[in-house]
């Protein structure tokens, strides 16, 4: 289970900068290198968001786990 | 957890991850490209969202946290403390994908304007609430403070709102909330709305999670106590 979320996130997390360029660079070395730029950036806050929430989910569910079992001992 | 709780946390999280799933195919293949930053400025999609999130949250602490001081009821403690988790969360968020789209669009990581100062004091005033709540050796003078603290900080929301009408500051003037209607292009807007929808049923799924632990580690602390406060056998010592 844990290596299928590893998977799926590692698989968005590459297909999002993939996902951005398919659209198109516009022509013009300067506008292309600005929006290159940009699409790192975008990137890499989407990324950000993605780990800060899957951060707290996994978080979360450890905690869940923990109080959990010292319930049920 | 109770099931009713857990139920309705895993409904809002399928419902969340579906509008996600929506938002990043609206953002990478269906809004149009801003005019004068490109690309960058898709990080509004995600910014914003979150920024309104940490915001909700946030008021959210400050009436739970107004209430459990006139009711004193333990549930409304819980409820702000989860939903400060997650205000601090977002609220992350913010703080990181703000200066991502602020070095290309206004060719700087940070600056001390208003908004960004007063929303890193906002993160600020939340790390204090878990702070006070987890300094006091009484749990019961903790949760008094924390509440305070959280009803003083949602104080600096609308300030965070106004900041650019009051002041001068590099953020734009607002561009949805303005008296004569949005001036977002239709498509931009669509996808705005998407976002902010996506965000809300995140957060409320995992406010709902966070409280039913909130709840089961209180009710573990009452056995454990409970358990020390009963009788040993004649003999027996801890």
């Amino acid at each position: 289970m844990r290596l299928f979320g590893t998977f799926i996130l590692l698989a968005l997390l590459l297909s999002v900068p993939d996902l951005a360029i398919a659209q198109g660079l516009p022509s013009g070395d300067a506008l292309a290198s600005q929006n290159l730029r940009g699409y790192t950036h975008m990137f890499i806050a989407y990324s950000i968001a993605w780990f800060l929430v899957i951060g707290w989910v996994i978080s979360i569910a450890r905690r869940l786990g923990r109080v959990e079992r010292a319930l049920n001992d | 957890m109770s099931s009713r709780i857990r139920w309705s946390g895993a409904v809002l999280g399928v419902l969340g991850i579906a509008t996600t799933l929506v938002l990043h195919w609206m953002v990478f293949f269906w809004v149009p490209t801003e005019r004068t930053m490109g690309v960058v400025q898709r990080i509004f999609y995600i910014h914003v969202p979150a920024a309104w999130v940490a915001f909700m949250a946030f008021g959210i602490v400050a009436i739970c946290s107004a209430m459990y001081l006139w009711l004193k009821d333990e549930r409304l403690d819980m409820a702000a403390a989860s939903a400060a988790e997650g205000g601090m969360l977002f609220t992350t968020i913010v703080l990181l994908t703000g200066p991502l789209w602020g070095r290309v669009a206004w060719g700087t990581w940070w600056t001390w304007e208003p908004r960004l100062t007063l929303t890193l004091l906002l993160w600020f005033i939340y790390l204090g609430y878990f702070l006070v709540r987890s300094s006091t050796e009484n749990p019961q003078r903790g949760k008094r403070f924390a509440a305070v603290v959280g009803i003083v900080g949602a104080l600096d929301i609308p300030l965070i709102h106004i900041s650019v009408q009051w002041f001068r500051s590099l953020h734009p003037a607002p561009v949805v909330m303005r008296p004569d209607g949005p001036s977002l292009h239709p498509d931009m807007l669509a996808t705005l709305f998407v976002g902010l929808g996506a965000s809300t049923l995140v957060f409320f799924s995992f406010f709902l999670f966070r409280y039913g632990l909130e709840r089961m580690e209180q009710a573990l602390a009452h056995r454990e106590m409970v358990a020390e406060a009963a009788p040993r056998p004649e003999g027996v010592t801890s």
